[in-house]
């Protein structure tokens, strides 16, 4: 009971506008200090340093920094012109080009806000000339990048991994199925919309071309062979590959393409530290939350509550789907998973499913809220480059959105969609 | 009191900053050193402790910018009065968690005497003052930029670009 008035307290805290954090944190030492006395605050001090030591996690300002490098290098408009030459010949071309990019940055930043400021500011303008609506430009950008945090590098697989104690290079390698297919039916919904509105080819195809800018991305092409290579490869971790991706990031914007621009690192720097802050600070609150929790046996309660109406694995991701979407509306990624994981493992794991195949189900439905209003963080970032309203953009987007629950539904029912490469590679 | 305010800000932009690069160069260095066939054994104990240094300056600069993840929905479609409740009972909660965490922080350093990390000689009453220290700052930072807050929440005007 008093557990349920904590998660009550939670939500109306947020609700008035208490960061997150600080919420989750407030609830969980007014619970401690309720059931065991005033002595319990000093138990979440050390929880919180604790809680912000979590090696995995080192990953993420690693991963946030090589993207801001990359970001003010020419490394992101060298990429678009590549894929520009690949696919734009095809009608509605970018929009294409739009998707394209988006599985190349997947490859390198690992974070869907740091995608739509790259893509977003070269690619929504160029759209709106080319005929595009404003709101179709920034749902496109937006869901494109949403779907990216399920092709690795992810932080919010990082973060789960790092949570439930789950290879993050099993859960790198899974995303990779589910991640094309999105890609794949994306592009359907792109090519439609080119049809209905008329909109033509960006170029016509060249194989010159298409070398040629080939050529000029070539170290830009490699920077995922080294990341992604280093990690599935084993030479590296998914924490060290974040440090190759700098050091991969800074050399060839450094020494290759000589076009790294002080002035930009510096803000994009700063916002990558904010970035991490916010999110770390998160998982430190929450790891105090968790040791209250584990005081209270709620995971282990809600096990067994669940498992004693059923077991059925299907049902049991049909009402973990339903809540994670709704979930998705009101809070930002990283406090979604952050709040559920502790909580929803050992159910997971009684009822044996999976839980490299939890993650990736996770992290679709992470990439669903981000696209969901109130709180859609991606969607409001590609919005304010589009300059378009967040409601009527949504309206745009819901074809795409619908792309995003297709794969989700696939992804949570064929488990051999996320499981074959594992199985393969790592089993 | 601008001055002060700025001053503020550029030194935990630079702490912060710093911290980036360091966790960014202790861990390309064991990559480096582990490919040499010459591990480097206090590299992961460190690079946490860093990775928490990192945390709570950050969280306090977060706090500076106001850029802490939140719902500001409800407030903002709220009318006057009501904003004004919420902005301020919002501000008492913050105050209220960062100055028992900064205590209780500061409390439990006397308990670790004269322990250090495992791998190196350094004491974990420093590793762990990050806790007293961040959360310190954080209250100063949010200080700082209430007036700035108050005025885009609250009042809905322009955002002064102090610390945005």
């Amino acid at each position: 009971m008093s557990v349920l008035f904590g998660f009550i307290a939670l939500f109306a805290l947020i609700l008035l506008n208490v960061p997150i954090a600080v919420a989750i944190g407030l609830v969980a030492i007014v619970g401690m200090v309720a059931d065991n006395g005033f002595v319990s605050v000093y138990n979440a001090a050390l929880t919180l340093f604790d809680g912000a030591t979590n090696f995995p996690l080192i990953a993420i300002p690693l991963f946030i920094l090589a993207g801001c490098l990359m970001n003010t290098t020419s490394i992101s408009r060298r990429l678009i012109d590549f894929c520009l030459a690949l696919v734009g010949f095809i009608r509605g071309g970018l929009a294409m080009v739009n998707v394209t990019v988006s599985l190349f940055f997947a490859e390198i930043s690992g974070s869907a806000v740091a995608d739509v400021a790259a893509t977003g500011s070269v690619l929504i303008p160029a759209m709106k000339k080319r005929g595009f609506k404003p709101q179709f430009a920034a749902a496109l950008t937006s869901s494109t990048a949403s779907l990216a945090i399920i092709i690795p590098p992810s932080i919010p697989m990082i973060l789960y991994g790092a949570l439930s104690d789950t290879s993050i290079v099993q859960l790198f390698i899974a995303g990779v199925i589910p991640g094309l297919i999105g890609a794949g039916l994306m592009f359907l919904v792109c090519y439609r919309y080119a049809l209905k509105y008329g909109i033509p080819k960006e170029v016509a195809f060249s194989l010159r071309n298409l070398a040629r800018s080939g050529k000029e991305a070539g170290w830009a092409l490699m920077l995922p062979v080294i990341i992604l290579g280093g990690i599935f490869g084993g030479f590296v971790t998914a924490t060290e590959g974040a440090g190759l991706a700098v050091v991969a990031a800074l050399v060839i914007g450094t020494l290759v393409y000589r076009d790294l621009e002080m002035s930009q690192l510096y803000d994009a720097l700063m916002e990558g530290v904010t970035q991490t802050a916010t999110v770390m600070l998160l998982v430190a609150t929450s790891a105090v939350l968790g040791l209250h929790l584990t005081e209270t046996e709620l995971p282990q309660k809600l096990t067994m509550a669940v498992t004693q109406v059923t077991t059925d694995p299907i049902l049991v991701l049909i009402i973990i789907n339903v809540m994670l979407f709704l979930l998705g509306m009101f809070l930002h990624g990283a406090a979604a998973i952050i709040l559920t994981v502790p909580i929803l493992m050992p159910l997971v794991n009684q009822v044996g499913i999976d839980p490299v195949h939890f993650g990736i189900i996770l992290t679709l439905n992470i990439a669903l809220g981000q696209q969901t209003p109130p709180v859609a963080s991606v969607l409001a970032t590609s919005c304010a480059i589009a300059k378009t309203d967040i409601w009527s953009t949504t309206r745009a987007n819901l074809p795409l959105i619908g792309v995003l629950l297709l794969v989700l539904l696939l992804v949570t029912y064929i488990p051999a969609i996320p499981l074959t490469l594992v199985e393969m590679f790592y089993r | 009191m601008r001055t002060l305010a700025l001053v503020f800000k550029r030194m935990l932009e630079g702490i912060s900053l710093g911290l980036l690069v360091l966790l960014a160069l202790i861990v390309v260095l064991a990559v480096v050193y582990r490919t040499l066939g010459m591990s480097l054994i206090w590299y992961d104990e460190l690079a946490s402790v860093l990775l928490a240094w990192l945390t709570y300056f950050g969280a306090a600069l977060a706090a500076l910018k106001r850029a802490h993840l939140g719902f500001t929905g409800i407030l903002t479609g709220s009318p006057l009065p009501t904003r004004k409740v919420m902005f301020w009972f919002s501000e008492l909660c913050v105050y209220g968690f960062v100055l028992v965490c900064a205590y209780a922080g500061w409390y439990v350093l006397r308990i670790f005497g004269s322990e250090s990390l495992v791998s190196l000689p350094i004491p974990l009453s420093v590793t762990q003052s990050v806790v007293p220290i961040g959360f310190v700052l954080f209250a100063i930072a949010q200080l700082a930029s209430t007036r700035s807050a108050y005025e885009e929440l609250v009042l809905q005007t322009t955002v002064r670009e102090d610390f945005h």
